[in-house]
């Protein structure tokens, strides 16, 4: 693997606020083999960009380990130790590999051997510097060659990326957006990098712009083996440019796995989704539209984040008193309203309501009445009678992990859990 | 007026070899160079086109909201036969020297004209949802200024007609609703009883989902009996008559309250029209700030504002661009919904085919200024025929993987363009005769049309 991280975490904190951190990556498994392209798929705010940067250490992780050009087998036993708790025997093979804490000279000869491109190609070149020094940075900065060999580089770079050698005098401003792109590329390749992070390298280009780039990416991954890390929202870019496909939503990867399986067979509710979301021109699949937003990362929902606007969500997926407490009350309110004079709801816990001036019975059928059309009455574990009111109960949630569905693929659902599988089968 | 739109066959907006240039310090940029389209009534019409291609030029142009260094240099727009933007083409013609300050001053005369139009008959939707959205202003405001200043008659109607209406009458209503539904012998009741403003409040209630129909009725029920203050009553009255706002300058304090009554109105209907969208909790949403809002919702009422007045024309300048792809699906959704509920025309502006593809009846593709091939949808994605269309298609990556090509080359500088076609320079194709003029539009099948020598013209 040429990286691997294991639990990578990186919350922001929120200055002025104490305890509140927005958690833009959350315990990440990820790894990326030599010269393979890896994609990263998500809506905004889902972390991708983040997760980018701290693999290259633009950022410092909160927590986790990040593992540079570790061999296969070593990360094996790096997991097993993980798994069995076992801290000396991790920590040993940390410290060979680990970059999280590398510093002076070690950080910048890490650095040679990593690349990024930024989205946008306006703001990321600056304006008063000539290409030819944007592009020479790198080299320079990392003290990767001479300044004398580097000008040669440079013009070595210009033509790998199909620009004139005569741009090397000229300033970013005159450059259109494709021109630009390709010499953010240039400074991206320039310490022949093992590894590039491209963090939607297209998403600021036009169609016939972005298929060129996409062009000169692939070319310039056969030709030096570079492995690439491709951040972007388009799945159709993705499923045209990488290997392997990592999707990520609210900071969690939810499904990892080869490129034709994901697109061509996704399992995780929410892969599902995005993919049939996707604008076709010969549409071939049932289009699921999502209810509501993405979640706020200051307030993530319990259990699995996407439960929310999931539409096959299970009793146990994380629902709490809170979400249930409006559905009922709208529930009470619009339709029911003559069955329930004077009803109040408290909410007793995370996983227990009390409904005043209920009868349970009366509340048992509106919910088995309601329950196709919200999918947090189905979290209900019983109702029982206090008095003149209503007890509610919960099921306990449970949080789902990545589970391993063939070597390749590993879905964050709690549908391809053994244990829950059997509890709630479905007809 | 929704029967006059299905029989009406002429088209809604018609361009005729519209040429337009901005005069900047650094030269003249051609934006438009010779468009000539259609908007036909009822249709959705597809506009894609690359940045820099003149598309979003284009809508602005429909709605009059143009810069004043803009020139019009050749070409009209007629919107529903009225050709608004005639004193700044003629401006031109006459002037030996453009200045902007001069079209400026003419602008305003266009503008005052226009403004009776929009919001009304034609309305647009921006593309950044962040940024069109005032963020000192409720939202719910914000829907009711288009209502109070583009259609005050029928708030007053609405807000009399509920001062009007007796119990017996919201009795009788719920009994028709009950036995027939909303139809001719609703309208007919209201009609006798002079309570038409209550329709659309009856049939907001009446179609909502979520409730219980006893809910549904009690709602009705209380459509009644709601006293107005005698002052305002004149006045409301003279407004339902004529549908324009009368001048309160001797009577500030009868103006105000006028005004009140109006826009409590008007939130009201726009909480209604959000419920219409799927907009949960609508009644609260329209107290909301934009900032409480994500961006699928903004959205969303900036397409209510658009909507609200039932308008002939609506331009959808790329809505969902700046949305990500789950929150895009629910928009295409809304539009497709909206299309059906409300019998309106719409141009949908976008640079990805693909969502075109997913909305639009007729599509049109622009390079450079210029319209170069417009046909039905099927038309363009089956069998593409300007060489540029067939590149695009190619250069666009889709689930299923296939080899793209780019299209080599860059798009022409506006400020000096090539004498002929305009893309002659990247064409694959290209003859003698491109280089020299300018391919007029040939017709090349049922309803379609492309500028390009390869299909007509003199050949060599």
């Amino acid at each position: 693997m040429i990286i691997a991280a294991r639990k990578l975490t990186k919350y922001f904190e929120i200055k002025g606020v104490k305890n509140a951190f927005i958690r833009a990556v959350d315990d990440v498994d990820i790894e990326i083999k030599e010269g393979e392209i890896v994609g990263l798929v998500g809506e905004s705010g889902s972390g991708k960009s983040t997760l980018g940067r701290l693999l290259i250490r633009l950022i410092d992780p909160t927590s986790g380990e990040i593992l540079y050009n570790i061999p296969d087998d070593e990360l094996e036993e790096y997991d097993i130790a993980l798994e069995n708790n076992d801290e000396k025997a991790a920590k040993k093979i940390a410290d060979k590999y680990s970059i999280t804490r590398l510093k002076g000279e070690d950080l910048r000869r890490f650095r040679r051997n990593v690349g990024i491109v930024f989205q946008d190609p306006y703001s990321s070149l600056d304006p008063r510097w000539k290409i030819e020094d944007i592009i020479a940075e790198p080299i320079i900065e990392t003290k990767a060659m001479k300044p004398e060999e580097a000008k040669k580089r440079v013009e070595e770079l210009l033509d790998e990326v199909e620009l004139p050698r005569e741009f090397k005098n000229r300033f970013p401003h005159e450059l259109s957006g494709g021109q630009r792109q390709r010499v953010a590329l240039a400074r991206g390749i320039a310490t022949f990098p093992k590894l590039v992070i491209l963090d939607e390298p297209t998403s600021a280009l036009d169609v016939s712009v972005q298929a060129e780039i996409l062009e000169l990416l692939r070319s310039l991954r056969k030709k030096y083996n570079m492995a690439m890390l491709f951040i972007t929202h388009n799945i159709s870019v993705v499923s045209y440019m990488s290997d392997r496909i990592f999707v990520m939503y609210a900071g969690k990867i939810m499904e990892k796995g080869y490129k034709n399986d994901v697109i061509k067979d996704p399992q995780h509710p929410y892969t599902i989704a995005l993919i049939s979301a996707v604008p076709q021109i010969k549409r071939t699949m049932q289009r699921i539209i999502l209810k509501g937003d993405p979640p706020n990362l200051l307030n993530l929902p319990k259990g699995c984040r996407f439960h929310p606007r999931c539409p096959v969500a299970l009793p146990v997926c994380g629902w709490t008193a809170n979400e249930l407490k409006p559905t009922l009350e709208f529930l009470i309110e619009t339709k029911y309203f003559t069955e329930f004079p004077n009803v109040s709801i408290e909410i007793k816990g995370e996983r227990e309501l009390i409904v005043n001036n209920a009868d349970p019975e009366k509340l048992r059928q509106v919910v088995n009445a309601e329950k196709e059309n919200a999918r947090v009455l189905l979290s209900i574990k019983e109702i029982a009678s206090n008095g003149n009111s209503s007890i509610i109960r919960l099921h306990e949630y449970k949080t789902p992990k990545l589970y391993k569905l063939s070597n390749s693929r590993e879905v964050y659902c709690l549908l391809f859990d053994p244990t829950i599988k059997e509890r709630f089968k479905q007809p | 007026m929704m029967e006059n739109r299905k029989h009406d066959s002429s088209p809604i907006v018609k361009i005729e070899n519209l040429h337009l240039h901005y005069y900047t310090r650094r030269g003249i940029y051609k934006a438009l160079n010779g468009v000539n389209l259609e908007i036909r009534r009822g249709e959705v019409l597809g506009v894609a086109g690359e940045s820099g291609c003149g598309k979003s030029t284009l809508g602005r142009a429909i709605m009059g909201i143009i810069p004043r260094n803009a020139a019009i240099v050749e070409g009209k727009i007629l919107v529903d036969g009225v050709d608004y933007l005639k004193p700044l083409r003629e401006y031109f013609k006459k002037a030996k020297k453009f200045k902007p300050t001069k079209n400026q001053d003419l602008l305003k005369k266009v503008n005052e004209e226009m403004s009776k139009i929009r919001g009304q008959k034609i309305s647009m939707v921006f593309q950044e949802p962040m940024t069109t959205l005032n963020p000192l202003l409720t939202v719910g405001y914000q829907i009711s200024e288009v209502l109070f200043y583009h259609n005050p008659g029928l708030l007053a109607s609405r807000r009399l007609a509920r001062a009007r209406a007796t119990k017996e009458d919201t009795k009788n209503i719920v009994k028709i609703l009950k036995e027939e539904g909303e139809g001719e012998r609703l309208r007919q009741y209201l009609k006798n009883r002079n309570i038409m403003g209550l329709e659309d409040q009856i049939i907001s209630i009446w179609r909502r989902k979520e409730l219980h129909d006893l809910k549904k009725e009690q709602m009705i029920l209380e459509l009644c009996c709601e006293p107005i203050s005698s002052m305002a009553r004149g006045y409301l009255e003279q407004i339902e008559k004529t549908n324009s706002l009368p001048k309160f300058s001797k009577l500030p304090i009868v103006g105000r309250i006028v005004k009140r009554e109006l826009l409590k109105e008007a939130f009201k209907k726009s909480a209604e029209f959000l419920g219409l969208l799927g907009i949960p909790d609508p009644d609260k949403v329209v107290y909301m700030y934009p900032h409480e809002l994500s961006g699928g919702q903004r959205q969303r009422i900036v397409i209510t504002t658009a909507m609200i007045n039932n308008p002939n024309l609506v331009i959808l300048d790329e809505p969902t661009s700046a949305l990500d792809v789950t929150i895009q699906a629910q928009i295409l959704e809304l539009v497709k919904e909206l299309k059906e509920k409300i019998n309106s025309t719409y141009m949908f502006i976008s640079h990805d085919l693909s969502v075109l593809s997913e909305v639009s009846d007729r599509i049109a593709i622009m390079y450079a200024g210029q319209v170069v091939e417009v046909g039905p949808k099927s038309a363009i994605f089956n069998s593409p025929k300007h060489p540029y269309t067939q590149m695009l298609m190619e250069a666009i990556p889709t689930i299923e993987a296939h080899e793209l090509k780019g299209i080599k080359g860059e798009v022409p500088d506006m400020r000096n363009p090539p004498k002929g076609c305009m893309f002659y320079p990247r064409c694959p194709y290209a003859m003698p005769i491109c280089k020299e003029k300018r391919p007029p539009l040939f017709k090349v099948g049922e309803d379609h049309y492309v500028a390009c020598y390869l299909y007509g013209g003199e050949k060599k």
